[in-house]
């Protein structure tokens, strides 16, 4: 009954946003016309197209021309031949959840000597203020999974999918997947060893079935005392249910055929995370439909469970047939260009489709929103990206973005300091009053 | 050519420098200055044109196509269009039409080797942070040759490298200039007659691992720390200098005086007690060891600028220099080099003011832009780096050819580590260190199909030829 009103609050709270959206939208058509469309679909690539977007969303493709129902008042831009793609999706990231690397701000993704698991839920933590959104964005990125990460146990927690549009808000889908951590780096939550992280992780699944089971007599305190507080209990419900995705991170190619094998009985939907030997198992993940996000740019033998890592992991488990969706994992590391990782990726052996669509309709797929996102169609949310050259060039950048039907500025605090001291002979008042 | 005027006085002070030691070269040489010399060789590779390719020389040109001549190693001859007639009887000619032809690629900035992977305590030998000055460690003894991510950096067309000390004292030590090739040991990656880099390390890093440690605590207490270091190398050199002379003296004195040559060596002066430590700084206040100072904002690089004319030493180059664009001006007047990224940002307070287009104003203030990794990832693409940086220049109206910005990955990189002599670029008797690229070095899906060093194939895509460590063998299945 809780559950119900719970979710009858949500469908009250989503229409009444929806609307707010709609009433701020209520601005004329707009046309892009003359794009190269990177469609995401059936379609491919359309060469001298034109796409037409109202109140949020993509209302029709025309691959010549204009669409007919364009209102003659659109504001119509012309792309002049450049790529216009959806807005790109990076698959694992903590933007709006920390400021400042170094210890500077807090991370508020990660847990510290605390009991959490799978209740932990980083949305809370969200900053949609944060001045590090603009600054993906203006890379491309207009959709995120912001993730946690394992810091006190093998189950970190509750991802959510958040969009860097800044309006109407940042959170889109809340708790959308529970993530857990088993390479060798989490055994340390499980007495060192990580065949003891693989059998708590099956007891708090079987912990979690044991209580969807027997809910009432739990909460009459008719049941066995449980590990799992009954927040993260609760988390794992869709999960155990197959409704929502468990992430799974690991590297090592063994760990993924035992906890593959270990997690066959109990019918998840899994994803995989990292899989930097992913490749040594491919046809294993094929068989199982399992998708995988990597971090294209990341090849190097930096511990022992990832002595296989290679820049051509993605062109050889797409070429097995398995699903692969890109992360640059944080907002501060060597990889944090989403559209350079895909490059990288396509330099070494991948279609140039699919190392796109691994950053945009793949990830919409992987994480259950691809009826909205990740493509260029009817009906879907007008993200869009008109490009200034090739989408997966180092030397590229959006030169227009739109999120949610709007136009959102590329300006960034970085391009408000390259202003500033854009001319050092300049005299007058000293640059502070730039 | 542009910077040509900036490293000039670098160059008088080590020649002055070069003209005292050989002087004093008959007085009693103290010590050896060169204990783990180079033993880098070569093999023999056949004579070799690289014929149809675009060339970017690394010192601003294109030449569309270009051809080069390698002989013994070297860079024999060069130029547009096709082979002269006069070198076709060369016996290996490649074919690099449709492919671009740069110099090999130099980082200034890297811990391969000190921080070696597999990444665990055990391979963890770039920071001697057990005191704040530790200019005594020289990096070479940390460096492991068989670091798997050697042959990554190759793949990125990385032929020399600068491996540095890490920034957690204010000096840190030695660096080393190798070669980026396969050897059993260091000494034979070393580059031959490279100068030694040191260290330095402003702000955040020394004050936060000595701050309960006795100290720096603070940023005032980083250039206390600095200037201490200095008067002690200063009162160091004057005392070695006075020995210098009194054995200057007592050498001609002897000659004179051969038949009192007891007495005269009962007088003999005693030469001081040695310091490593010093002994490192004391060469960076002859000009013999370049300066690399670590340093993220404008207003320390500034501050690091009047502390090296406290005590009379060039600052070769600031390596991160996130902030290099608010004082551009003041490093091209000074003839400092910076050695930044394209787009590091706000992974700690002081890289908080990093932007995209700090390369370009950099370039465009005439002052030395070079483009550094500091990371094992980011070494295996600097050419993407680099396009980055273009890009992000052109985006604000400079007008930045290719051929230009290769420059930031060669030729600047070259002088920073004043080996520009040998290597940096496509020019007669030049060391033959080459990449051939499948397409555009600024494209992200050019990939070097050729590395040479010295005339030697090292990578070959055509062949699957490439290094192997020994840390690889029977663990990694294909290393790309």
């Amino acid at each position: 009954m809780m559950k119900r009103l719970q979710s009858r609050r949500v469908i009250i709270m989503t229409a009444l946003t929806s609307l707010l959206c709609s009433l701020s939208a209520l601005a004329a058509d707009t046309l892009i016309e003359n794009a190269r469309l990177v469609t995401g679909t059936s379609q491919g690539i359309l060469t001298g197209a034109s796409v037409l977007v109202r109140d949020g969303r993509i209302v029709s493709l025309a691959a010549q021309g204009r669409p007919t129902e364009t209102a003659t008042d659109a504001e119509v831009i012309d792309a002049a031949g450049a790529y216009v793609t959806a807005g790109f999706f990076d698959s694992s990231n903590v933007i709006g959840l920390l400021e400042m690397g170094g210890g500077i701000s807090n991370r508020d993704y990660v847990l510290r000597e605390t009991e959490m698991g799978a209740g932990f839920q980083v949305s809370l933590g969200l900053n949609r203020f944060s001045s590090l959104i603009p600054m993906m964005r203006v890379q491309g990125v207009t959709r995120a999974l912001v993730r946690p990460d394992a810091g006190s146990g093998n189950i970190a927690g509750q991802s959510a999918i958040v969009g860097l549009g800044g309006k109407p808000g940042m959170l889109m889908v809340d708790n959308n997947a529970v993530f857990v951590d088993l390479t060798e780096n989490a055994s340390k939550f499980s007495g060192g060893s990580r065949a003891k992280a693989i059998t708590d992780l099956l007891d708090a699944l079987d912990e979690a079935a044991l209580y969807s089971k027997h809910t009432a007599a739990y909460q009459a305190g008719n049941l066995r005392e449980l590990r799992q507080s009954e927040r993260d209990l609760k988390a794992l419900l869709p999960i155990i249910r197959g409704v929502k995705p468990l992430a799974v991170s690991m590297d090592r190619a063994a760990d993924i055929e035992t906890v593959l094998r270990q997690l066959d009985p109990y019918k998840l939907q899994i994803v995989l995370i990292g899989g930097r030997e992913a490749w040594q198992v491919a046809a294993m993940l094929a068989e199982r439909q399992v998708p995988v996000v990597i971090n294209p740019m990341d090849n190097l033998p930096s511990s022992f469970d990832q002595l296989g890592a290679r820049l051509d992991n993605a062109a050889l488990l797409v070429k097995a047939g398995v699903m692969v969706a890109f992360m640059t994992e944080d907002v501060f590391t060597e990889t944090r260009s989403l559209t350079q990782g895909a490059g990288v990726a396509v330099a070494h052996g991948l279609a140039w489709q699919d190392g796109l669509n691994a950053v945009t309709i793949n990830p919409a797929i992987i994480w259950g929103i691809d009826k909205q996102y990740g493509a260029l169609a009817p009906g879907r949310v007008a993200d869009l990206l008109v490009w200034d050259g090739d989408p997966l060039e180092v030397t590229s950048r959006p030169a227009k973005i739109m999120i949610d039907g709007e136009w959102v500025s590329i300006q960034t605090r970085q391009t408000l300091l390259r202003d500033r001291y854009s001319d050092l002979n300049r005299t007058g008042l000293p640059f502070g009053y730039q | 050519m542009i910077y040509s005027g900036i490293f000039e006085p670098l160059r008088v002070v080590t020649g002055l420098a070069l003209l005292l030691s050989s002087l004093l070269a008959f007085a009693a040489a103290p010590f050896d200055k060169n204990p783990f010399p180079s033993t880098y060789a070569p093999p023999d590779s056949p004579d070799t044109a690289i014929i149809g390719a675009t060339i970017l020389t690394g010192d601003g040109a294109q030449l569309a196509p270009g051809y080069v001549v390698i002989r013994g190693g070297r860079i024999t001859a060069m130029g547009e269009g096709s082979l002269p007639a006069a070198e076709k009887d060369i016996s290996r000619v490649i074919d690099g039409n449709g492919r671009w032809l740069t110099p090999g690629i130099i980082d200034v900035h890297s811990h391969l080797g000190n921080y070696a992977a597999p990444d665990y305590a055990a391979t963890s030998d770039g920071n001697e942070a057990t005191a704040p000055v530790t200019a005594q460690v020289w990096t070479e003894h940390s460096v492991w040759p068989q670091d798997p991510q050697f042959p990554l950096a190759l793949a990125g067309g990385v032929t020399t490298l600068q491996i540095l000390p890490g920034s957690a004292n204010l000096i840190g030590g030695r660096s080393v200039v190798l070669k980026n090739v396969s050897s059993r040991t260091v000494q034979g990656m070393k580059f031959p007659d490279a100068p030694y880099g040191l260290k330095m390390a402003c702000g955040e890093n020394p004050k936060r691992v000595y701050g309960e440690k006795g100290g720096p605590a603070t940023r005032m207490g980083n250039v206390a720390g600095y200037r201490a270091a200095w008067i002690k190398a200063a009162a160091y050199k004057e005392k070695w200098e006075k020995y210098d002379s009194e054995m200057i003296a007592f050498n001609a004195a002897k000659t004179k005086k051969s038949r009192k040559q007891d007495e005269a060596e009962a007088k003999a002066p005693t030469a001081p007690e040695r310091d490593l430590e010093m002994d490192t700084l004391r060469g960076v206040l002859d000009g013999e060891i370049l300066v690399h100072n670590h340093c993220y904002r404008a207003d320390e690089m500034a501050q690091m600028i009047d502390v090296s004319k406290e005590f009379g030493y060039q600052i070769t180059s600031f390596q991160h220099a996130v902030e290099s664009y608010k004082i551009a001006d003041l490093l091209a007047e000074n003839g400092i080099c910076s050695a930044m990224w394209a787009d590091w940002t706000r992974f700690k307070l002081e890289s908080f003011d990093g932007i995209d287009e700090n390369i370009a104003l950099v370039d465009r203030a005439k002052a030395c832009a070079i483009v550094h990794s500091d990371s094992p990832w980011g070494i295996q693409r600097l050419n993407q780096e680099a396009a980055k940086a273009m890009a992000a220049g052109k985006r604000m109206g400079m007008a930045i050819s290719g051929a230009h910005a290769m420059q930031w990955l060669t030729l600047n990189a070259a002088r920073s580590l004043g080996i520009d002599d040998q290597t940096g670029s496509v020019s007669v008797n030049k060391m033959a260190d080459l990449v051939l690229w499948s397409g555009d070095p600024f494209s992200v899906y050019s990939r070097p199909e050729k590395v040479m060093i010295d005339g030697v194939l090292l990578l070959d895509e055509a062949t699957g030829l490439k290094p192997v460590t020994d840390f690889e063998l029977g663990l990694r299945v294909k290393t790309l």
